[in-house]
């Protein structure tokens, strides 16, 4: 009955005073061609965005970040004095010493500076999280780094130009830079890493909390330094917290506990969270951040 | 304006918002405390009254429910992963002709139907629906599991709790994909009963975050474990009095709000001071409460 009335349609509507030319049927779909590793090639370069809600992003938006704003506010009632110069600068008016660079003694002191002013834009907020991991007996025959990527791969679901998005850059080899005798040459792959953000960094994130740390044997928390070390160093002023995780704990990721077998040798890793916090005690801001997601700190 | 959080309120009004309340609780501070003030009152400096109350809140503990639209984007994206993604490495996970690896091949071919549908959809379509849940993600039915020679799963709870079928607003389990406040029935500076966030004075020598934790004790029980977010205030209420209502007081009242969190445990109201309580959404506060009262609070309680 309907391609009945599919067909008579267009005599219908001649009756309006118009004529419509009779269409071609849809051409039929050709199955996609696939490339030598079996995957389809779509006709267009596809772009595959978020496939679901981060939950703990929505945690980040809904409740973290209005705390960490009363957390992390420091009252300024008038605004900051310029830096004072530390020796005389070129005059910049001076056709002579115009472009000449004018270098800060003792270096810019990146570390020394204060954080920017407290202000809704500048709430201390998670960037990327970074793993990253040594393999010694990479050094002897590179053929040890294919379990570390397997298996990270497997953590972290990264994929070189993953969901046609060309800034995903998967798990990298980490190669030496340095000559050290007997241990790392130039050019040589010793460990991989990989960087995550977005939707997927945030699963991660979850993975470890809830996962991984709670079932790792004899783990206090991430230790911190004692209250009276210095809020400027560079560790403590850049916004990054970091830890490692031992070889025992590889095995309590889901990803891996399915087939713990399928790898040849457990390793460690070294986790980092990088945030967008700067400047004196950033490292303290960060580590406010990330106990909102439930990692656990204690002191040493 | 729609927004989404406190910050984001801030972010569009950030005068309105930072610069000037915290002006004026610099200045607030910088002011003796009123036990100490009352001996050495005169007429240019007023005396003032400070209490400390609290905005006691339990956050979402379900994730939001999407958006018609937002379930449509996210049905898209996951058939294009699904169709682009790199194959399956079967051997790697499974030993091949294992009871697993036939479970995984079962699932994974109702997975793809239910994606891009075909003959057998069409066939499921008349019988009924599939199970899905809120985000679109296919509920294996309990005969797909006993085939498999495994145990059923029991399903999730539902996401409306039955206090939300009663309207029983002192229950902590209602409206779960909201952030909801603490409100208590009590006296106000007036003596009047009206609904308004628990607070109390502050004593000799006491600090803000320490006054309103005791105060929070005072009039709700320690039935309860919280967790005073900072040290700062957040919001202040100034009511304007008549002269006759600031003598009995013994000077100007500031009222000055301090964000917490419930972890655990219940409010068990005193029967004096407070009579009655409820854990409310921002909507549902704004009828409660005084007009004056609710402008000075309106903007640190969160629209979802």
């Amino acid at each position: 009955m309907s391609a009945q009335a599919a067909t008579r349609a267009p005599r219908l509507a001649t009756t309006a005073g118009r004529t419509v030319r009779r269409t071609k049927p849809a051409p039929t779909l050709k199955p996609l061609k696939r490339d030598e590793k079996g995957v389809p090639i779509p006709h267009v370069n596809l772009i595959v965005r978020d496939t679901h809600r981060s939950r703990l992003a929505d945690h980040y938006f809904q409740t973290l970040q209005d705390d960490l704003m009363y957390m992390t506010y420091v009252h300024e009632p008038s605004p900051r004095k310029p830096p004072r110069p530390v020796r005389l600068a070129y005059d910049p008016n001076d056709p002579y010493t115009k472009h000449r660079y004018n270098p800060p003694l003792g270096g810019n002191r990146w570390s020394k500076q204060l954080p920017p002013p407290s202000a809704p834009d500048n709430i201390v907020q998670l960037e990327r999280i970074q793993i990253h991991s040594m393999i010694k007996a990479a050094a002897g025959s590179r053929v040890n780094l294919l379990g570390p990527i397997m298996a990270l791969r497997a953590i972290t679901g990264a994929n070189e130009q993953a969901g046609g998005q060309h800034t995903a850059e998967g798990v990298q080899l980490v190669k030496g830079r340095k000559n050290i005798q007997g241990w790392v040459r130039p050019g040589l792959p010793v460990g991989v890493k990989v960087d995550l953000k977005g939707p997927q960094m945030y699963d991660f994130l979850s993975i470890l909390v809830e996962f991984v740390l709670p079932r790792l044997r004899e783990f206090q928390g991430v230790a911190m330094e004692g209250p009276s070390s210095r809020l400027d160093k560079m560790s403590a002023a850049s916004g990054v917290v970091s830890f490692g995780l031992p070889p025992q704990a590889l095995g309590l990721f889901p990803q891996i506990e399915v087939n713990f077998d399928a790898y040849p040798q457990p390793f460690g890793m070294h986790i980092h969270f990088v945030t967008n916090a700067k400047g004196i005690g950033a490292q303290n801001r960060a580590r406010a951040l990330l106990s909102g997601f439930q990692i656990p700190f204690t002191r040493s | 304006m729609w927004s989404r959080n406190v910050a984001s309120v801030c972010r569009h009004r950030t005068r309105a918002c930072l610069r000037a309340p915290s002006r004026s609780l610099a200045s607030v501070a910088e002011t003796p405390s009123p036990l100490a003030s009352s001996s050495t009152s005169d007429a240019s400096t007023p005396n003032v009254v400070l209490n400390a109350a609290v905005i006691l809140n339990r956050s979402p503990i379900l994730t939001r429910t999407p958006t018609l639209f937002e379930r449509a984007y996210y049905a898209y994206q996951s058939r294009i992963r699904r169709a682009l993604f790199n194959p399956f490495p079967t051997d790697f996970y499974f030993k091949t002709g294992s009871l697993l690896e036939k479970k995984f091949a079962k699932e994974e071919k109702l997975r793809e139907r239910e994606a891009f549908g075909g003959p057998w959809m069409l066939k499921r379509r008349k019988a009924g629906p599939a199970a899905m849940d809120e985000d679109g993600i296919l509920i294996a039915s309990t005969d797909q599991l006993e085939n498999m020679g495994e145990e059923p799963v029991d399903p999730p709870a539902p996401r409306i709790h039955e206090a939300d079928k009663t309207g029983d607003v002192k229950s902590l389990d209602r409206a779960g994909e909201r952030n909801l406040y603490l409100l208590v029935r009590g006296k106000d500076h007036t003596g009047k009963q009206v609904w308004r966030f628990p607070q109390g004075g502050l004593q000799e020598g006491e600090f803000l975050h320490q006054a309103a934790l005791r105060d929070l004790q005072a009039e709700c029980g320690v039935n309860m474990d919280t967790w005073i977010v900072g040290k700062k205030p957040i919001a202040v209420y100034q009511p304007s009095l008549p002269e006759s209502t600031k003598k009995a007081l013994g000077g100007e009242l500031y009222t000055f709000f301090l964000k917490a969190h419930i972890l655990a445990g219940q409010v068990r109201p005193d029967g004096k001071n407070v009579t009655d309580f409820a854990w409310l959404t921002k909507q549902e506060i704004e009828p409660r409460v005084e007009k004056d009262y609710w402008a000075s609070v309106k903007d640190i309680l969160s629209d979802f």
